[in-house]
């Protein structure tokens, strides 16, 4: 304060409106958030550069070089046939980010969708839309999941197979979208209810507040009061909840590729690696812990960085 | 009235009605009123809460939440009917020719913008004005309202403000735009005393200096006292009493007036006697009685007012005072 009144700096004074800057300047004093962030900087970077930052194919294998212990040659060892796991949780991590990221977008514009109608236009679009939520949780997620890979992919293989017989298109040789489109499929339609709820109950009690009347009172524009009263005050909660949702999207495909309903061999991804590792994690413990230790840094880093984000977003937040 | 008394009115209401879609069908919360504010003068409106106050200044500027609507009733401000208007005119009268002044300093404020960046907002929006002359017009107006430090002041959040400061912001945003009536929805209502002198001093200032109107609402007669040049008393959503304020203070003639002004206690009260207040509470929406809505409560109530509705008519000779009741308009007749 005094700071400023010594020195009424000019460059402060025609400082555009900009929540973003003030809120990097809070995330910056928050350490753990900047240790999420660095972590999830670096699995971003890892993601997109993989391929060239990894001394092996994920996918060649070594059968002379089973199952090693992690080495100079070999950072993380090598699984039972003999495929180097450093790039495999480097390529890993494309899978994970892919997932988490086309899972994370399709449930928010889904949810944020269905969310806004029901919180802007009341019943009977709320009613409606709060039913299919309520029932959209209330099934078990992995059941869900289970249940539309069971039903589904054995008809879609097929139809690629007579798609490929009657064109001879090589894309419909190409098994891996399926599994793409079925685990970015099922997670999307179990994700999306608490993107919904949380919009919906921003739009609701934004709605009402004084401060909307307010502006309206002003003269400024729907679209100037949706822009810069409804949209910032509502984005606080649901970027956390983003945040924390990728997290949460990298763990939940984890999980299917365990159950062996997620991405399918030979593309690594982080659970079908767990998966495999713990079948001999008492003679190779590298095997286990190597995807699952990245999958926890991960999983924590996008939590704090959520924290971190929910702090910095809101101006009556402590310093 | 006369061609000349018209044109001076900024704005004139004329029947405006307001229902309420409830649980039990459609309720009436303001009833017909009828007021109006001539140019450059201050208009007290008064009344108890719950008597229609905020809801008739929301809803001439259609700021009604959904499930209230106005049914009939015209509202001229400066010759065009707002009520008629299309939203694309109105948007452009609500801030830039109507200032809003609400009643809640802690919530009417965008929490996440800082203050300078609010009171530019109707500069930019109405005038067309550049950033840096929105800013150095900011700056004036928050030295206007008597903040000190107006350069530092606007890169604050609300929350960094206390409740004062954020009411004179809030009159800032007001009266950015040079608006023609202010309309302050009981703006000194969160505010301790010393605060609410400040602040109707300032109005009174800015009144004279601006030279525009002002609506002030309130449940405060002593505030009003100081403040106002006519007076308007509301109950249950009608207008009973309309005066010079001197008038009113002087010579409060419905009963429902009279009994607000005893409740005001004085200096000169026996320090242990008891408050004087009017029996009763305002008739809900939808449950009002037939006749005079005051009547239930009413000392002086008489057989007409359970019937008939009386209607607001002049009780001084230059009739510039006025009110709704059966009792005085008799005790006039008599005299």
């Amino acid at each position: 304060m005094t700071l400023v009144e010594t020195n009424p700096a000019v460059g402060e004074e025609d400082r555009p409106v900009n929540l973003w800057r003030d809120a990097w300047h809070r995330l910056k004093r928050n350490k753990l958030a900047i240790f999420g962030l660095g972590i999830v900087v670096l699995l971003a970077f890892v993601a997109i550069f993989g391929p060239y930052l990894t001394p092996h194919d994920f996918l060649s294998q070594d059968l002379q070089a089973r199952n090693q212990a992690p080495s100079l040659a070999h950072l993380f060892g090598t699984d039972d046939l003999g495929r180097d796991v450093f790039s495999r949780v480097v390529y890993g991590t494309r899978t994970a980010f892919l997932v988490a990221i086309v899972v994370t977008a399709i449930a928010l514009l889904i949810g944020t969708t269905l969310g806004a109608v029901a919180g802007f236009f009341g019943d009977p679009y709320d009613r409606v839309i709060m039913w299919l939520t309520d029932m959209t949780m209330s099934v078990p997620n992995l059941l869900l999941v289970v249940v539309i890979n069971a039903s589904l992919k054995t008809p879609i293989a097929r139809w690629m197979e007579t798609q490929y017989m009657a064109t001879l298109n090589p894309f419909y040789r190409e098994t891996i979208w399926i599994d793409f489109f079925l685990v970015f499929g099922s997670m999307a339609m179990i994700s999306w209810p608490p993107y919904a709820r949380l919009v919906r109950a921003q739009v609701l009690s934004i709605r009402s507040r004084p401060y909307i009347t307010a502006a309206m009172a002003l003269g400024l524009s729907n679209r100037i009061i949706m822009m810069r009263y409804v949209v910032p005050n509502a984005l606080g909660p649901l970027i956390v909840s983003v945040s924390a949702g990728l997290g949460t999207a990298m763990v939940l495909e984890s999980a299917f590729s365990f159950l062996g309903v997620g991405v399918n061999p030979p593309t690594p991804s982080w659970g079908n690696m767990i998966s495999d590792g713990l079948r001999v994690w008492q003679h190779h413990p590298h095997l286990l812990a190597a995807p699952a230790a990245v999958l926890g840094l991960a999983s924590v880093a996008f939590s704090f960085l959520g924290d971190g984000l929910n702090d910095a977003l809101n101006p009556r937040g402590t310093k | 009235m006369t061609a000349q008394d018209t044109k001076e009115r900024l704005l004139d209401v004329k029947g405006l009605t307001v229902e309420i879609d409830g649980r039990r069908g459609p309720a009436v919360v303001v009833d017909g009123i009828d007021l109006h504010v001539t140019k450059g003068e201050t208009l007290g409106v008064v009344g108890e809460s719950g008597c229609g106050k905020s809801l008739t200044m929301l809803s001439l500027m259609r700021l009604l939440p959904n499930k209230i609507k106005v049914t009939s009733g015209s509202a001229d401000f400066d010759g065009q009917d707002l009520q008629k208007m299309s939203a694309r005119a109105l948007r452009k009268v609500r801030g830039g020719e109507i200032g809003f002044v609400f009643q809640d300093p802690m919530t009417s404020l965008n929490p996440v913008m800082r203050v300078g960046d609010q009171i530019c907002e109707p500069l930019l929006y109405h005038r067309g004005m550049s950033r840096q002359d929105a800013r150095k017009r900011a700056v004036e107006l928050l030295r206007l309202v008597g903040i000190p430090g107006p350069e530092e002041r606007l890169n604050a959040y609300p929350h960094e403000l206390s409740g004062g400061m954020r009411q004179r912001v809030m009159i800032a945003i007001g009266l950015a735009c040079d608006p023609k009536l202010l309309i302050a929805d009981e703006p000194t209502t969160a505010l301790d005393v010393t605060i609410q002198a400040q602040i109707v001093d300032l109005v009174k200032q800015l009144r004279s200096k601006l030279g525009m109107s002002v609506v002030w609402i309130t449940h405060d007669l002593a505030l009003i006292a100081g403040l106002a040049d006519r007076v308007v008393v509301l109950y249950a959503g009608t207008v009973v009493e309309d005066a010079p304020v001197d008038a009113l203070f002087a010579n409060p003639s419905h009963p429902y007036t009279r009994g607000l002004l005893a409740s005001i206690p004085t200096l000169s009260d026996a320090p242990a006697a008891r408050l004087s207040s009017i029996g009763g509470t305002p008739p809900e929406p939808g449950r009002r009685p037939p006749g005079c809505p005051f009547a239930p409560r009413c000392p002086l109530a008489m057989d007409i007012c359970r019937r008939d509705v009386p209607k607001l008519e002049p009780i001084s000779s230059e009739g510039s005072h006025r009110a709704a009741c059966f009792a005085v308009q008799k005790a006039l007749k008599a005299a």
